[in-house]
């Protein structure tokens, strides 16, 4: 009661900003999310707990959703359809983690800030640490799944090379790109609830337009069809996560496609920065608008 | 020397302003809500309001404009006026959670404006992660934080509840908690929206009290209140506003004599058209 409260619950002049450029707002932005990492870190603890919380099993669900998941996927194309992909139950799991890491992010970020609409009203925050921390406890959640992997490899062992290690650097590429459009959506989501229905939609769209449930190699061989998948950054995460993981149709784990990734790292880091940007632009109507 | 040159002149109340600069200025300040996007909108609300002809106009409202005042360090004011007439909104420009959208607040010193009781909590974390998350959503270091705590859970009351979720919790513990985070920390500047008790009788009186510490602690402090009895009682200073706009600065006496009138008036208004609707209170 008798302390004072420090200068960082103060504003001190909120003087009415003019246009303040893209470069300052993507600046201010990242200067907000590292300056306020504990709030981020509690929020992920907190975002984390509420998951599985009230089930009976508890944490064991961490690792047996993806499996279950990846588990649908594999009686209905390997029993039903009769799909004859070497160690198919691997090759599903190496695309489908990742891309259920991606669909959380995108979900749980929309909904992190017109969930807390109360708060925005009542704090000045940054409203930046919200969709962050969604972000960041998804990919937690996904670390956590990737060791569903671990409890299959022992099925095959034959298909285990180094370049599984490279799997940490493929998904730093896909947490820069999701973030970013985490970020995006988050922002569009204040204003417009539609765009949570909508991208519904678009991730089934891009589920099957990606290679997650077949190659590309599947695919018929024509220069349009390369050119269109070349421009989806998950044909390009899909198939090197499959590289490193699963390998090619006869043979083990191997090289993933490096100027693939290394393009789709430069664009997801400029698209990020535009998406920080984007988002402190509209940062001070979201008190106004939920 | 005072520093207070408003519209009406200085005015001089019980406590004595210092002649440092203002705690707080506010100049030609407007508010405006874009009603195109206000509450869950959809695109296709929206696509239609765009492509629908009406005048501009009708898409916005302001809720404060023109709006121009100091407080000097040391002055409490109350901010009186009918519902909707955007005191709330005002506290919340000042308290910095909404920009303004034309014109300028300045707040100098740290704020709190105690609408925090609770509105963040979460449910699957215990009371005490929840100060800690509280804290860090207002920004208050966490080392201050770690202080502070358990002068925060005996405040509460809450005895072992403390380390249990929140979600067990019964609504008067949960208020209790939020109010004792909300007023752990003596801001410089103290938003008030009613002179507000929470929960039973006894803790209540409690609430109370810590709100009168935290009155004497602050440098300063805007009140908004219903309560005329209370303009008197905590303020030596107050203003006027109707529609978004100031009608009367001055002394607390005076600005609730002109509220009275000016209520009387409208409701005199409304009697004679017809006398089915009275206007505010």
């Amino acid at each position: 009661m008798s302390t004072t409260a420090p200068d960082t619950v103060g504003l001190q002049v909120a003087r009415r900003r003019g246009s303040v450029g893209w470069l300052e707002l993507m600046r201010q932005g990242i200067a907000d999310i590292l300056s306020r990492r504990r709030l981020i870190r509690y929020l992920v603890g907190a975002d984390l707990k509420r998951t599985h919380a009230d089930t009976v099993i508890g944490q064991l669900w961490w690792i047996l959703d993806p499996i279950l998941q990846v588990v649908v996927y594999f009686l209905v194309f390997d029993l039903i359809f009769q799909r004859k992909t070497p160690d198919f139950l691997l090759f599903l799991m190496a695309a489908i983690l990742p891309w259920k890491w991606f669909g959380t992010i995108l979900n749980d970020s929309m909904g992190s800030v017109v969930s807390r609409q109360g708060l925005i009203r009542q704090i000045p925050f940054p409203k930046i640490v919200l969709p962050t921390s969604a972000v960041l406890a998804g990919t937690v959640s996904f670390a956590i799944g990737l060791t569903s992997i671990v409890v299959v490899y022992p099925l095959y062992l034959s298909r285990l090379t180094p370049w599984v290690l490279l799997v940490p650097v493929i998904a730093f590429v896909q947490l820069i790109f999701s973030l970013a459009v985490a970020m995006v959506l988050a922002a569009a989501n204040a204003f417009y609830r539609d765009v949570s229905n909508v991208t519904q939609h678009i991730l089934r769209l891009l589920f099957y337009l990606s290679p997650i449930l077949y190659t590309i190699d599947d695919l018929p061989s024509s220069h349009l069809i390369r050119l269109l998948y070349g421009l989806n950054p998950f044909a390009v995460l899909m198939s090197a996560y499959r590289s490193v993981l699963w390998g090619t149709k006869t043979g083990p784990g191997t090289a993933p496609d490096f100027v693939g990734l290394g393009v789709l790292l430069i664009v997801s880091f400029v698209l990020l920065g535009f998406a920080i940007a984007l988002f402190k632009r509209v940062e001070p109507a979201l008190a106004r608008i939920l | 020397m005072t520093f207070v040159p408003d519209v009406t002149g200085a005015v001089r109340g019980p406590l004595v302003p210092t002649d440092e600069e203002p705690a707080i200025e506010v100049e030609n300040l407007g508010v405006r809500y874009d009603l195109r996007l206000t509450r869950r909108t959809t695109i296709k609300g929206s696509l239609s309001g765009m492509f629908r002809e009406k005048p501009a106009a009708s898409t916005h409202f302001w809720a404060l404009r023109h709006l121009s005042f100091k407080v000097a360090h040391g002055e409490s004011l109350a901010v009186l006026g009918p519902n909707g007439a955007g005191k709330s909104t005002l506290l919340l420009a000042l308290a910095g959670i909404l920009d303004p959208s034309e014109g300028l607040v300045d707040v100098h010193g740290s704020v709190s404006t105690l609408l925090t009781l609770g509105a963040g909590f979460e449910m699957e974390l215990t009371g005490r992660d929840n100060i800690d998350l509280a804290a860090a959503f207002l920004g208050i270091d966490h080392r201050l934080m770690a202080d502070l705590t358990p002068e925060i859970i005996a405040f509460a009351d809450i005895g072992a509840f403390i380390d249990a979720p929140v979600k067990t919790y019964s609504t008067g513990m949960r208020a209790r908690l939020g109010f004792a985070i909300a007023t752990s920390v003596t801001p410089d500047i103290l938003l008030l929206d009613e002179v507000l008790g929470t929960g039973d009788q006894i803790f209540r009186n409690k609430s109370q009290k810590r709100i009168h510490d935290l009155m004497d602690g602050a440098k300063a402090i805007i009140l908004v209140t219903h309560d005329l009895n209370t303009v008197a009682e905590y303020c030596n200073r107050a203003i006027l506003i109707e529609q978004g706009t100031l009608i009367h600065v001055g002394s607390p006496q005076e600005t609730v004599d002109v509220y009275r009138h000016r209520a009387e008036e409208r409701k005199l208004l409304a009697d004679q058209a017809g006398g089915r609707f009275t206007g505010d209170e």
